[in-house]
């Protein structure tokens, strides 16, 4: 406890930019996080639709496909993307990087992480948006179809409105486990909050070490806690205003990966 | 094909060494958390309002960190911190630590889940607060928690790669990086690698179908 609390060991904090420092990693992370979940929602609501496809043949090589990534661990993914991917598609993400993005986004491995990513978290995300649409009652979609509505008018208007709205709460757990798993980019050499963390309490150039890394991971921790604490809140009051407005009641999807199913209190 | 296959018999007992090492950081972590989380569970019932606190606490601390702080805290914050602390106990303990978190939130959900009527009833029959907790509330909470515990377990199997990842632990994942950097046969390598995991998965996706299909309440 006394190594802990000792005020030298918590003097890195406020000396130089070392905080500053940690906190542009952390930002890296959060546009990794932001990247992926955007492009992870498109492709998991295609995935989703395919396999609810009337096509089924088409239907099972989609939930095939589904199943493989979901059931892969994530570290393994982005290992095998990053040392996988042809050169050539690292030198073009480079290439169409939009200059607003940190630096550290804008380098060829981050697109391995992202593609790794993806293709983990639009599995996932498929899956919950598959609960969350088959949760509906049957007679919703029976009478879209009775309206003389089309295919793409039934989701639009009915099927997806409704089910989507089911899912956010799976789909926020799965954002801030997305959040975590950001971390792991590090082992590709990004220099995300991780590593600029290691970079922090590595040995310096006289040999002596930098910063105490119980003290610096704490502080990684905390920042990790208190982004994704604010997500969860964010949710619980998106969820509360819905219900207000809409009347309904919102019953989460139980069951998925790495999160936690709330059942109802009664 | 035929020289993945090669790969697989040349390199078997590596591979399986590193199945092994896996399947014992599985089954440890698992225990560990089982053990934690149905403390915390209980800290998050109890009739204390600090000790619902406290089990908020850790529950929100534990869920909201990346595994992979946790295991560097574990293992290399202690060990800078004069503490000689071993792999396997720092890979255990920060994945046991982490799922216990997701254990104690599923195993709470179950105990509200058990209608109030219920507990009234036992009361009224007689039974006092800790046989109610025993005969009636666990039994039934216990049955809706079969299929929620079974994704933690299967996503805590994916987990344990990240302890291989950031510590000297010889799993599944490592054993083929070092296959793949020897070999430079890195898709042969990751391909039985992901195999093994998918194994694991898979069989632990079968068993807990097994589980409900006995024990799970159908609503």
């Amino acid at each position: 406890m006394g190594y802990l609390f000792d005020p030298d060991n918590w003097e890195w904090l406020v000396t130089e930019n070392n905080f500053q420092f940690l906190l542009e990693g952390f930002l890296v992370n959060v546009q990794i996080a932001l990247i992926a979940l955007v492009c992870s929602l498109i492709l998991g609501l295609a995935l989703a639709l395919g396999r609810l496809s009337r096509n089924k043949p088409f239907a099972f090589v989609v939930g095939l496909w589904v199943d493989v990534w979901r059931n892969l661990p994530v570290l393994l993914v982005i290992l095998y993307v990053y040392l996988a991917m042809p050169t050539s598609w690292r030198d073009f993400y480079e290439d169409v990087a939009p200059p607003f993005l940190s630096e550290a986004v804008q380098s060829g491995r981050v697109f391995a992480a992202l593609l790794a990513l993806v293709l983990y978290n639009s599995a996932v995300l498929a899956e919950i948006m598959r609960a969350g649409i088959q949760s509906l009652d049957r007679g919703q979609n029976e009478a879209a179809v009775a309206l003389g509505l089309t295919y793409w008018q039934r989701m639009r208007l009915v099927i997806l409105p409704q089910g989507l709205r089911r899912m956010l709460p799976a789909t926020v757990s799965q954002l801030i486990t997305l959040n975590k798993d950001t971390t792991l980019v590090y082992i590709i050499a990004i220099e995300e909050v991780s590593r600029r963390g290691r970079i922090l309490t590595g040995f310096n150039f006289f040999g002596g070490v930098q910063a105490p890394l119980l003290q610096v991971f704490l502080v990684i921790g905390l920042m990790f806690i208190v982004t994704n604490l604010a997500l969860s809140r964010l949710s619980r009051r998106l969820e509360i205003r819905e219900r207000r407005r809409s009347g309904t009641t919102v019953r989460p999807i139980e069951g998925l990966e790495d999160q936690v199913a709330t059942a109802e209190a009664r | 094909m035929s020289s993945w296959i090669e790969l697989l018999t040349e390199n078997f007992d590596a591979l399986a060494s590193g199945f092994w090492v896996t399947c014992r950081l599985v089954v440890g972590s698992f225990l560990l958390a089982a053990i934690v989380g149905t403390f915390v569970a209980a800290l998050r019932v109890a009739p204390s309002k600090w000790l619902q606190r406290a089990g908020g606490v850790y529950v929100e601390t534990f869920r909201n960190i990346p595994l992979l702080v946790l295991l560097f805290i574990a293992y290399f914050g202690l060990r800078r911190a004069g503490l000689p602390i071993n792999t396997w106990t720092a890979g255990i303990s920060a994945l046991g630590l982490y799922t216990a978190a997701y254990v104690a939130e599923v195993l709470r959900s179950g105990v509200f889940a058990v209608s109030r009527g219920q507990i009234e009833a036992a009361l009224s029959l007689g039974f006092d607060q800790r046989e109610t907790l025993r005969r009636i509330v666990l039994p039934q909470a216990m049955r809706t928690v079969i299929s929620p515990l079974g994704s933690i377990t299967i996503a805590m199997i994916k987990n344990s790669v990240i302890v291989g990842g950031a510590v000297a632990i010889n799993d599944l994942l490592k054993e083929s990086r070092i296959i793949a950097s020897r070999t430079f046969e890195t898709e042969a390598a990751f391909f039985w690698a992901a195999v093994g995991y998918l194994l694991l998965t898979v069989a632990a996706t079968l068993a807990i179908r097994r589980l409900e299909h006995r024990y799970a309440i159908r609503r």
